[in-house]
């Protein structure tokens, strides 16, 4: 099965508004979630300068872009996803 | 300095006697731009604390100025002798020093008083100059030693006090100390293994090994060496915040390619187009932990990839208050490395700014990125002599 894929924002804005915290997104993923997800890093996904897609901090979880993201918010998504 | 000329790279390197606040030598560096000179003194006072520490400060300042000003040497160093405060317990007044004037950046002049004489380091050999002793009849038995000589580029000049020279006197194997020789040994064995050290490095070394010679790696004595490197200049390139014009976004990139010298992109907007421009992958090190700061990239051929403003911020706090190397964040640590190992910096800084860091909701503030970059120059060429350009995009 393929996993899902996370991608953190660590840009400026992301990581002052939360990102900082979601580094250890992993540490905080349920069990059942550890070994169906893959977390990695951007420099900077963009989208702090659109305002359609809402506030900072910004993940992608398969591709789809997540704004406020907070550690559940980033586990429901990822259950949507499985 | 120009690209074809040579970059004098002057460091010094310095540890306290163990047990004592205040160190006992003293060195300063004067840059003389109208007259093309670049004056340094290192002074040993006598004794080790805060009277030797008051000498050397006193015999510094004085050369410093007396050279300067071209007085003639004998009656410079007669003033500075005559000044200084005697001792209680000694009953006398003294302070080494040795002088080093590099005019028209070949032509050196070296004035010793009782400092351990200097190494001129030549493609791995000390070479020997002649030179002329003087002494004032006041004080006959202070010899002033001075040598004239020409440098090319690729030579060191190194000077220390006793420290150095008699690290582990006394002590097996070093029974008379670890002398010139030993540390000239030193010397061509790092240069011979790293011929591109900095001075930076090379005093470091020296300190470290003069330290280690010492029974329990202790300072027993306060311990200075200083190195003056004539270097073909080194380039580093810096690229922070996206262009204000997109159709510059490729000019823009492009600046990374056909540059020889290190590659520095400081934001992850930047990063992000030169990224694309240039079809190269960037590589988050999400995990890397950077005491607070946002971790750092990977971009094929860049030699570092930070985030942008808190990263440059917290890089020109540490450059003003000299924050030791320790105490960095790790992204810090590497980027003033290759910053001070470097000796003429572009900073190509592009202009749009992003609203998103004026969002007064923020929970800190972000400085203007032509602020902080300015700030970055000042102390770069202040503190660290360093030549910068700085090019808006």
């Amino acid at each position: 099965m393929s996993k899902v894929h996370v991608k953190i924002c660590v840009g400026t804005t992301c990581f002052v508004m939360g990102a900082s915290e979601l580094q250890d997104l992993e540490k905080f993923l349920p069990d059942d979630l550890k070994d169906k997800v893959e977390i990695s890093g951007a420099a900077c996904l963009g989208l702090c300068r659109d305002e359609n897609y809402g506030e900072a901090p910004f993940v992608t979880v398969d591709g789809e872009p997540l704004s406020n993201a907070t550690v559940n918010a980033i586990v429901d998504k990822i259950r949507e996803k499985l | 300095m120009n690209d074809n000329n040579t970059f004098i790279e002057i460091e010094y390197c310095q540890n306290v006697k163990n047990g004592e606040e205040a160190c006992g030598d003293d060195y300063k560096t004067v840059e003389l731009e109208d007259e093309e000179r670049l004056i340094t003194v290192l002074s040993d006072g006598l004794g080790s604390g805060i009277k030797a520490s008051l000498l050397a400060h006193m015999t510094t300042s004085m050369a410093m100025n007396f050279v300067s000003k071209n007085m003639e040497i004998v009656k410079s160093s007669e003033i500075i002798m005559d000044s200084l405060p005697v001792c209680d317990e000694r009953k006398i007044s003294y302070a080494t020093f040795t002088v080093v004037d590099v005019i028209h950046q070949n032509r050196v002049r070296i004035i010793e008083m009782d400092n351990p004489h200097f190494i001129h380091i030549r493609n791995g050999r000390d070479i020997a100059h002649e030179n002329t002793v003087l002494a004032s009849s006041n004080w006959p038995d202070r010899k002033l030693v001075v040598t004239d000589l020409r440098v090319k580029p690729e030579d060191r000049i190194v000077f220390f006090t006793d420290g150095v020279s008699q690290a582990g006197l006394g002590h097996r194997p070093y029974k008379f100390g670890w002398r010139r020789e030993g540390c000239l040994e030193f010397i061509q064995e790092c240069l011979h293994n790293h011929p591109e050290m900095s001075s930076r490095d090379l005093s470091r070394a020296i300190v470290s090994r003069a330290r280690s010679i010492n029974p329990g790696n202790r300072c027993i004595d306060d311990i200075t060496c200083g190195v003056i490197y004539f270097r073909k200049p080194r380039r580093l390139r810096l690229l922070t915040g996206p262009p204000f014009k997109e159709m510059h976004d490729h000019d823009f990139a492009a600046k990374l390619v056909d540059f020889t010298g290190k590659t520095i992109i400081c934001g992850g907007t930047t990063a992000q187009i030169i990224s694309r421009e240039l079809g190269r992958e960037i590589k988050t090190n999400l995990f890397m932990k950077n005491k607070g700061l946002p971790p750092t990239s990977d971009i094929e051929g860049v030699d570092l990839v930070t985030e942008g403003i808190l990263t440059l911020t917290e890089a020109a706090r540490c450059l003003e208050n000299d924050v030791p190397a320790t105490e960095m964040a790790p992204a810090i640590r590497t980027m003033l490395n290759l910053l001070i190992e470097s000796d003429i910096i572009e900073f190509i800084v592009g202009t749009k700014v992003n609203e998103a860091h004026q969002d007064p909701s923020l929970p800190v503030d972000l400085e203007i990125r032509r602020n902080i970059i300015k700030k970055l120059v000042h102390f770069l060429e202040k503190k660290y002599r360093k030549k910068t350009t700085i090019e808006y995009i």
